[in-house]
């Protein structure tokens, strides 16, 4: 019977004492934001949505090569002896037409090593971070600054360049045979 | 030849000649064995399956309880898990060394620093990396302890929400938001930070950066004072967990429980203090143990309050730190960080390191390539949780959310 009274006043005690705490949070300022009016401001190297200055980008590959999740896709042209795409921001030439330099925002894990390893530092995580769409298209941030057409071009342009040169190889091939068999021909 | 080979797989004997299997007739020894393993549980009584989980709330993730239940009575209870495999150990066969942190946050995403802080030593004996910066052993111990605290008030508040008390979770968040908030600060991500490295730090220390760390302490000190008065000394909640979910000490060995689980049974064991590694052995701390005090030993209160202070000798360990790290600032934290990682072929390690959760261990083998041969993690949480049919035998089914919370399991951790 003690013990019952006991448990019944040790209860109302200990209820007290932690009603009391939380009558003293009553009395303190609150801290939290009403978020899409209110937002916290963000520290300047915050991890938000990747971009991308393509104007310094030389296109080298690092940053795709070094992504644990695959999610940026490059696609470059090179540039011929007679075009001069000039210099990246920090010195760096640039060799090649950046056609393509897609990131796939859905698939990216936030680890910051692209941003890393860039050379110009021209891609960068921005404070952004309401990304949400309508589709799952939007999601993939296309930063070359190539229409489609001329990019499609560009590509051609390689591809017919890279023909010819198949061309000139093959026809090397052949008159190189072609004197061989020549050269054998003449002594008989 | 291989008629006789054929032969060999239908009949099998064992060594003293008698036939213990026979394919053809399903007869023999082994064959009853395993039918007898086969054959459907008769259940008695009033007793039914019911399953909890995998989107239940208070199995905190997606872990999936088969429970045997007398009424109200837990009469077995078996653990199904692998609903959040992600794959890490044969995707880190795919990728170098460097790009592996990344998924090794997400191992036990709570903790993130200390799944980082363990795959960095790994790596870094694997390929014979020591000597580092000061500063970057220091920062490492700092930001590990941090976050050691952040996850057990992850921990406690949501152990005080599955016995029913919802303020103290309110507050623990509130107060883990601070530390999230410095190392947003220091990383730039506030749960997955990739930012200890093999060999040093993703990131410089910003300005200002230790001054905010020590007004957190001096912010923090109080409220767990405050947080004590709310919840642990309630006598209440103290009824409710001192007699529950009791885990012998020998049963805690014997199954591999590592962490606040093995120590809440009284078992002093803290591989920050039995196998110092990095700076550990340069501080002064304590290992907290159970000592059932209010109730039983290994009770899950034993393992709460083990939790309530291991934070404040984390605290202890982040203020010698503060005073440690002062002629060390100016170091550069990016100088000892290899430029390529190609460790030798056929190099193997094991490191373990204590995350607040328990051991976690890595196995590292290489091949002589800049990608890992085999990365194998040993969690903590997988150990911890096979424990739980043996401790929740015979308690109410309330009592089993209690237990599930005082083991503090991250299904993350336990799947990988």
């Amino acid at each position: 019977m003690a013990s019952y009274f006991r448990d019944i006043y040790r209860a109302i005690k200990t209820i007290a004492i932690g009603m009391g705490q939380t009558w003293k949070a009553m009395f303190r300022p609150a801290i939290t934001l009403q978020y899409p009016n209110q937002k916290w401001e963000l520290p300047v190297n915050a991890r938000g949505i990747l971009f991308n200055n393509v104007d310094d980008c030389i296109g080298c590959y690092k940053c795709a090569r070094i992504c644990p999740v695959q999610c940026i896709y490059i696609d470059t042209v090179k540039a011929t002896a007679d075009e001069d795409l000039g210099k990246a921001s920090m010195g760096n030439p640039i060799r090649q037409h950046l056609i393509r330099f897609d990131i796939d925002m859905f698939k990216c894990c936030f680890c910051d090593l692209c941003t890393i390893v860039c050379p110009t530092e021209c891609l960068y995580m921005t404070d952004e971070y309401e990304n949400s769409v309508f589709s799952r298209d939007n999601g993939i941030y296309h930063f070359a600054k190539y229409l489609p057409e001329e990019a499609r071009a560009l590509k051609m342009r390689e591809v017919e360049a890279d023909m010819e040169k198949a061309k000139a190889k093959e026809a090397a091939i052949a008159a190189k045979k072609k004197a061989a068999a020549e050269k054998a021909a003449v002594p008989a | 030849m291989f008629g006789n080979l054929f032969k060999k797989k239908r009949y099998l004997f064992d060594d003293e000649g008698t036939m213990v299997f026979d394919m053809a007739h399903s007869t023999g020894k082994y064959y009853d064995e395993a039918m007898k393993k086969l054959e459907v549980e008769s259940y008695q009584g009033d007793e039914m399956v019911v399953n909890m989980g995998p989107q239940h709330p208070s199995t905190h993730g997606v872990l999936r309880l088969e429970l045997v239940l007398d009424g109200e009575v837990v009469k077995k209870t078996t653990p199904h898990i692998g609903y959040l495999h992600r794959n890490f150990e044969k995707h880190a066969e795919n990728i170098g060394y460097n790009e592996v942190i990344p998924f090794c946050d997400r191992i036990d995403y709570l903790a993130s620093m200390n799944q980082d802080m363990a795959y960095a030593l790994a790596v870094e004996k694997l390929i014979g990396l020591s000597d580092l910066p000061e500063k970057v052993e220091y920062m490492r111990v700092l930001t590990c302890e941090l976050n050691r605290i952040a996850s057990h008030l992850v921990a406690i508040g949501t152990f005080g929400l599955d016995v029913g008390a919802f303020t103290p979770f309110l507050w623990a968040f509130r107060d883990r938001e601070k530390i999230m908030d410095l190392f947003e600060w220091l990383s730039g991500a506030r749960l997955l930070y990739n930012y200890i490295w093999v060999g040093g730090l993703a990131r410089e220390v910003p300005d200002g950066w230790f001054e905010k760390v020590r007004e957190f302490l001096d912010y923090f000190g109080p409220k767990m004072v405050e947080f004590d008065k709310l919840l642990s000394t309630n006598h209440i909640f103290i009824a409710r967990t001192a007699e529950v979910g009791i885990l012998a000490p020998d049963l805690a060995v014997s199954y591999g429980c590592t962490g606040p689980v093995l120590r809440g049974s009284g078992i002093k064991w803290d591989l920050r203090k039995d196998e110092p590694y990095s700076y550990y052995d340069r501080f002064d701390f304590d290992v907290p143990v159970g000592a059932g005090e209010l109730g039983q030993l290994g009770s899950v209160l034993d393992r709460y309050l083990v939790r309530i202070r291991e934070i404040d000798e984390s605290v202890k360990i982040i203020r010698q730190v503060l005073e440690g790290i002062e002629p060390f600032k100016d170091q550069d934290v990016k100088a000892a960080i290899p430029k390529k990682i190609r460790p030798a072929a056929g190099a193997e390690v094991y490191v373990r390191s204590e995350t607040p959760r328990g051991e976690l261990g890595f196995l590292i083998r290489s091949d002589g390539s800049d990608v890992p041969f085999r990365v194998k993690a040993r969690s903590p949480c997988f150990s911890n949780i096979s424990v739980i049919d043996n401790i929740s035998r015979g308690g109410m089914i309330a009592d089993l959310v209690v237990i599930i919370g005082s083991l503090d399991i991250v299904l993350g951790c336990i799947d990988r």
